[in-house]
């Protein structure tokens, strides 16, 4: 019998701390009491596993505090109709069931803060196998036969990358994890640091011992601080039992370890930036060619990778890369995680084999659109990728079909959007992200990205004049062609997208000043029916500009010069009197 | 093996040019090798690498992304286009995005404002110097007539001049005149002349239009020759200024001046009289067609065309030439412009007891400069502000009174000006023995029945190539287009066309564009903290004395009135104009960054360390004095600060603290593309 409490940061945002000490508190075998990671499973959290003594899994979620004297009573008691109000459902379950996970294989299952959880997983086999009976060669073979490529978004080769630090010559040389998880709506690394920290340590070993180095750094966002603990923490017992430090397992092969946390920079995800930030100077990109294979951290040899590139590499070691090459598609090998969120159903962590549609992971995963709304598109790769519109829904999930729609694998951020999202608010969300997070160092990025922010700004509040799609799109290539680095030239994106997809909201916007989603708040008119409107006056006492007035039990009238269109009276009103044009 | 490595080559094309290049050089130094030019504003070969400025792409065939020169190293059989359509493209929106955050003034609102673009600020700053000279140099560079502008320019310059915001704007046409003398004094400033083309210009007309294209092409190499049909070289300003206002003794030494570069001038030859028109087209390479508009036009009322009724310009060339006017003793000028004002105190000269200027509207909407008509008025002319004649009465066939419709102001009119109104049956009656017109011009065409003339009866020629619709037949000045104006914008415009028609003598014409300069609003705020000087006063002979002959009226600046004068000059333009690399891409690309418009990043204060003066509002961020300070001269005193939009240098330009550490070696100031880093 084994409890454990999914100690994730979202699990913990959701109180799983709270519902583990309610638990251990009751419980009188505190042994059997553990912790896990992340299942994925955000929409279900806090998440109790309890495993019998067959070792079957009985599922609780949305555990409360409350929840847990029943809980120690079916463990104590052996009977689980205590908890049977809080067991996962059938239909929650398949979440998990419609996964393929590599990358997360651990997370969720194991305690990350116990190495033995991890050994006891065929944790290190990988670089046993490697140290003791690989050449650096074969290893990036292996690599090579899997097909797996960077999942940072990019999707390069990650051989190709490993071969070419290898390749170059100097003695000392870098190995670099991207752990800078930037874009808004991706989790996937924090998941994976924190439910499984030794997969990445294990793959970045054996990803050094391929290249040739001798230190591995993780570049760590300050934003995860959790992640930061239990990666420390896995450092620290991976060097007691001495996968990490000098002639591991008994090699000639040394490799050191150390985390640095980055300071919120987004741009500090590129590269070549990071690089700058690792070095102590300020984090901006730097011109390429050299790249880092050629002359990166300290103008040495160094390799970048993310983190959950290196998630896969232990596994592809022991289950061998063609076994990895059997997933996917021709020119998208392997899984890819997503961060499934928005107004989706189900949200969470979403691991699948390249070559499920979209659909799949929307509808058949995400269990579809919440409320009863209407699908309207799906954003991808954050705010270097692109909207996906209804009509696209079966593209199937594949760096070149996704690069084809004008959206990008990215990261893994998926954010499902419904019909009340207004997609010129939501190019505006994202250029208001990288206008902010331009670092300032090329003209195209730093004055490109703002003056797009202004236009799309002023489309928004129904200032938009005719022409300004054009101008929008003129100035979307020439950033694209101009800036220095991905962040730059990935930014018009969502604006191109968007105006590719939804041109007409763009043009309802400029030509009639009406937004279609009404979301935009300059663009409507707030108005109470006389037919519905009962006269509670709910309205104008809710009303924060005194907009609102009339006589009680007769009808109320909104004053449009007054109005400051926040909405709280259509939300006040019993009778759905207050209607919005 | 090292020195055997450094010669290997690499073959490449870059513009449709084969180029051999070191295997380690970047495409940027390939080309520059080659005489490419490719713009860039963040590279420095001091510095290492930046690639910041994303002005140095450039096409390769066969790569889908354009590349940065300045990193990009050369490939063997790379085919590169430095010029495509895609590669402008880029290079123009970086620039107009450059430049929508860019607030600086290029020129100062003086120079913007003189239809010759005459660098008012550059000579009155040489004037403040004492370096007057150097001034009449400068001044050459557009006008070659500047004693005689000077004296009667109406100084648009003066009009925008921002002094106005302190308390009057700098006198500059009088600075003008004032160095022009000077210079004509002794030492005069004579420009180089280039070995002779052997091509022939013939240039119709030697007034101001006329003598600027012959002094510019002269200049160039080429052969010139003025015809003019009067007796004397200097069209308008000999005829059509008083000598009061312009001593003949200045113009004949400024026509001098142009002769003495060897050009030919040919007077009393008569286009179409002396010689045909098509035998000038025949026996010259390029014809310049600047006869001016020398018609008076009429009131058109009764009586107009009595005896004793004349033209204003008619009459000003009779005194001119010394012919009798028959003007007897009551003059009445009708019209409210210089010309009417010339008209009425040249009549209150020749002796005329009664001098009235016919106006339709009040003293404010008069086009003449005030200070002419204060003169006048003080010389004793009566104005009839609000008239208008209706009927010129007489006997005999000759004029003796006129009968004037008395007006009101109306609504403005489309000049913004409010448009008189005769009020229904009230008249006034004066007796005249003369009534001129001085109420506008026309151009006299005969002779040239060939050249195209637009709906108004005035030469059309090509606002951007001067040309008319005849091959080799340019026109420019008064005879053109709109018409009659002042002398300096017909200088301009003679001075523009007479680059494009060197370009066209030698086979390469390229058509004048209107440079895109910087401009910044400013707000008398701003200059709230100057102090106030006034303006110099321009020393004048008395009214009493001076109505009385035809002798110059102005007493002209001593040498410390006018460095005064001068000195109080705000300096507005930048003072990199001439090297600022911004600017000069700017114009490459014919940039219109008024399209992004937003949000600028405006650094009010300009803060001075030791020799240098920071103004970031020019900043474009290019980061060279933060590179060259920590690469170059390993002090690091400077560096970016801030984010996106808002990135900035820092730290400021005052205090103890960066003193500590800085040299004064101003090599941040020496490194800057721009005019944000000035040495002082």
């Amino acid at each position: 019998m084994k409890i454990a409490v999914g100690q994730g940061s979202c699990g913990i945002a959701a109180g799983a701390g709270k519902v583990y000490s309610a638990i251990e508190s009751l419980l009188e075998d505190k042994q059997i009491l553990t912790i896990t990671g992340c299942v994925g499973m955000c929409f279900l959290e806090p998440i109790v596993d309890i495993y019998d003594n067959d070792n079957k899994l009985h599922r609780l979620v949305k555990v409360k505090e409350e929840d847990a004297e029943n809980i120690v009573k079916a463990v104590e008691e052996k009977d689980f109709s205590y908890v049977e109000n809080i067991l996962i459902s059938a239909e929650d379950e398949s979440f998990l069931e419609k996964q393929t996970r590599i990358a997360l294989r651990n997370c969720g299952k194991i305690n990350p803060e116990k190495i033995e959880d991890y050994i006891k997983n065929s944790g290190y086999e990988a670089i046993k196998k490697v140290l003791t009976s690989m050449s650096p060669e074969e290893v990036i073979d292996e690599i090579k036969v899997s097909g797996l490529a960077g999942r940072g978004g990019a999707g390069f080769p990650t051989w190709f990358k490993w071969n070419a630090a290898r390749q170059s010559e100097g003695k000392e040389k870098y190995l670099i994890c991207n752990a800078d998880e930037g874009d808004p709506g991706a989790f996937m690394d924090r998941a994976v640091i924190e439910s499984d920290p030794h997969t990445l340590i294990e793959g970045m070993l054996i990803g050094a011992y391929a290249i040739g180095a001798k230190e591995c750094i993780v570049y760590v966002r300050a934003e995860y601080p959790l992640a930061i603990v239990r990666l420390e923490n896995a450092i620290k017992q991976a060097e007691e039992k001495g996968f990490i430090g000098k002639n591991i397992l008994g090699t000639a092969f040394s490799c050191t370890f150390r985390i640095k946390a980055g300071a919120g920079a987004f741009v500090c995800g590129e590269e070549t930036a990071l690089i700058e930030s690792l070095e102590g100077e300020r984090g901006m990109p730097r011109l390429k060619p050299p790249f880092p294979a050629q002359a990166g951290y300290w103008l040495k040899p160094s390799n970048i990778n993310n983190v959950e590139t290196f998630a896969n590499v232990a596994w592809i070691i022991n289950n061998s890369g063609e076994e990895f090459s059997r997933l996917g598609t021709e020119n998208s090998k392997g899984t890819k995680v997503f961060a499934l969120t928005g107004k989706v159903k189900r949200g969470g962590l979403v691991e699948i084999p390249m070559g499920k549609t979209l659909r799949d992971v929307i509808f058949d995963i995400g269990g579809g659109i919440k409320d009863n709304k209407n699908f309207k598109a799906v954003q991808l790769g954050g705010p270097s990728g692109g909207c996906i519109p209804e009509k696209l829904l079966d593209t199937v999930i594949d760096y070149k079909e996704l690069s084809a729609t004008g959206a990008i694998m990215g990261s893994g951020g998926m954010v499902v959007m419904d019909d009340s999202t207004c997609m010129v608010n939501m190019a505006k969300f994202f250029l208001d992200f990288t206008t902010k997070e331009s670092c300032g160092k090329c003209v195209h990025c730093r004055i490109g990205t703002k003056r797009m922010y202004e236009i799309l700004e002023r489309i928004v509040s129904g200032k938009g004049e005719s022409g300004d799609i054009e101008l929008l799109e003129e100035l979307c290539y020439g950033i694209k062609d101009g800036a220095l680095c991905g962040l730059g030239q990935t930014a018009p994106n969502p604006v191109l997208t968007t105006i590719k997809y939804f041109r007409d909201e763009y043009v309802s916007h400029i030509e009639e000043k009406r937004c279609p989603a009404k979301e935009c708040a300059d663009l409507l008119t707030y108005s109470i029916n006389k037919d519905k409107c009962v006269g509670c006056s709910l309205c104008s006492k809710k009303c924060p500009a005194n907009a609102i007035s009339g006589e009680i039990k007769k009808t109320f009238e909104i004053d449009n010069n007054l109005c400051i269109k926040c909405g709280q009276c259509k939300s006040a009103c019993r009778f759905g009197a207050v209607e919005v044009i | 093996m090292k020195g055997v490595e450094k010669l290997e080559k690499v073959r490449l094309i870059i513009d449709g040019k084969e180029i051999f290049a070191d295997k380690n050089s970047t495409i940027l130094n390939a080309a520059k090798e080659n005489n490419i030019e490719i713009p860039t504003l963040c590279y420095h070969e001091n510095v290492a690498l930046y690639g910041a400025c994303g002005i140095c792409t450039v096409e390769a065939e066969g790569m889908p992304k354009l590349m940065r020169a300045c990193s990009q190293k050369v490939q063997e059989g790379m085919v590169i286009h430095t010029d495509s359509e895609r590669v402008k493209k880029s290079r123009k929106i970086a620039l107009e995005l450059l430049m929508s955050d860019h607030t600086g003034d290029c020129l100062g609102p003086c120079r913007l404002n003189c239809p010759a673009g005459t660098d008012c600020q550059g000579y009155v700053k040489l004037i403040a110097e004492g370096k007057f000279h150097e001034a009449v140099k400068l001044i050459k560079e557009k006008l070659p007539l500047p004693a005689s502008i000077g004296r009667v320019c109406p100084h648009p310059c003066e009009t925008a001049c921002r002094r106005q915001m302190v308390e009057e704007p700098i006198s500059i046409a009088y600075l003008k005149a004032f160095c022009a003398d000077e210079d004509l004094k002794a030492d005069t400033f004579r420009p180089e002349v280039q070995p002779d083309t052997g091509k022939k210009v013939a240039i119709i007309g030697g007034g101001p239009a006329g003598l600027t294209a012959a002094y510019f092409l002269r200049i160039k190499g080429h052969s010139v020759t003025i015809f003019d049909a009067m007796e004397k070289m200097g069209g308008m300003l000999r005829y059509g200024i008083p000598e009061y206002r312009l001593p003949k003794k200045v113009l004949d030494k400024e026509i001098e001046q142009i002769a003495c570069l060897g050009v030919e001038m040919k007077n009393n030859v008569k286009i179409g009289e002396n010689i045909s028109f098509e035998q000038i087209k025949n026996d010259y390479d390029a014809v310049v067609v600047a006869i001016g508009a020398w018609s008076s036009l009429s009131v058109r009322c009764k009586g107009d065309d009595l005896e004793g009724v004349m033209g204003g310009i008619g009459f000003l060339r009779k005194v001119a030439l010394g012919e009798e006017t028959n003007m007897g003793k009551k003059v009445a000028v009708v019209g409210g412009g210089n010309t009417a004002m010339d008209a009425a105190r040249t009549a209150v000269r020749l002796g005329a007891e009664e001098v009235y200027v016919i106006y339709r509207r009040t003293r404010n909407e008069m086009p003449a400069e005030k200070i002419e008509i204060e003169e006048a008025e003080e010389e004793g002319v009566t104005f009839k502000f609000l008239t208008n004649p209706d009927e010129i009465m007489g006997e005999n066939g000759k004029a003796n009174k006129i009968k004037l419709q008395v007006m009101e102001l109306g609504e403005p009119d489309s000049s913004g000006r409010r448009s008189p109104v005769a009020v229904e049956g009230k008249f006034e009656f004066i007796d005249v023995d003369t009534v001129i017109m001085a109420i506008g011009q026309k151009v006299n065409v005969s002779g040239f029945e060939e050249i195209e003339l637009n709906s108004k009866g005035i030469i059309s020629a090509d606002e951007r190539t001067f040309r008319t619709n005849i091959e080799n037949v340019f026109a420019v000045g008064d005879a053109t287009n709109k018409g009659a104006s002042i002398a300096i914008a017909a200088i301009g415009e003679a001075e523009k066309a007479s680059k494009v028609i060197d370009g066209y003598l030698l086979g390469m014409e390229i058509p004048y564009r209107k440079p895109f300069v910087s401009e910044k609003e400013v707000t008398a705020e701003m200059f709230a903290d100057k102090e106030k000087i006034s303006r110099a006063k321009m020393p004048v002979r008395s009214a009493d004395e001076r109505k009385n002959d035809f002798k110059e009226i102005t007493l002209g600046f001593t040498k410390e009135e006018a460095m005064k004068e001068a000195s109080r000059c705000l300096e507005c333009g930048c003072h990199d104009y001439k090297d600022c690399k911004l600017i000069e891409y700017a114009n490459w690309y014919d940039i219109n960054p008024a399209r992004f418009k937003g949000e600028k990043n405006i650094h009010e204060t300009e803060r001075k360390l030791v020799s240098i003066e920071r103004n970031n509002s020019k900043c474009i961020l290019c980061s060279l004095c933060v590179r060259t300070c920590d690469e170059v001269v390993k002090k690091g005193v400077l560096g970016l600060v801030g984010r996106g939009f808002t990135t900035t240098i820092k730290p400021e330009f005052q205090g103890d603290e960066i003193l500590a550490f800085c040299k004064d070696c101003k090599k941040c100031a020496e490194v800057c593309p721009t005019g944000a880093l000035k040495i002082l």
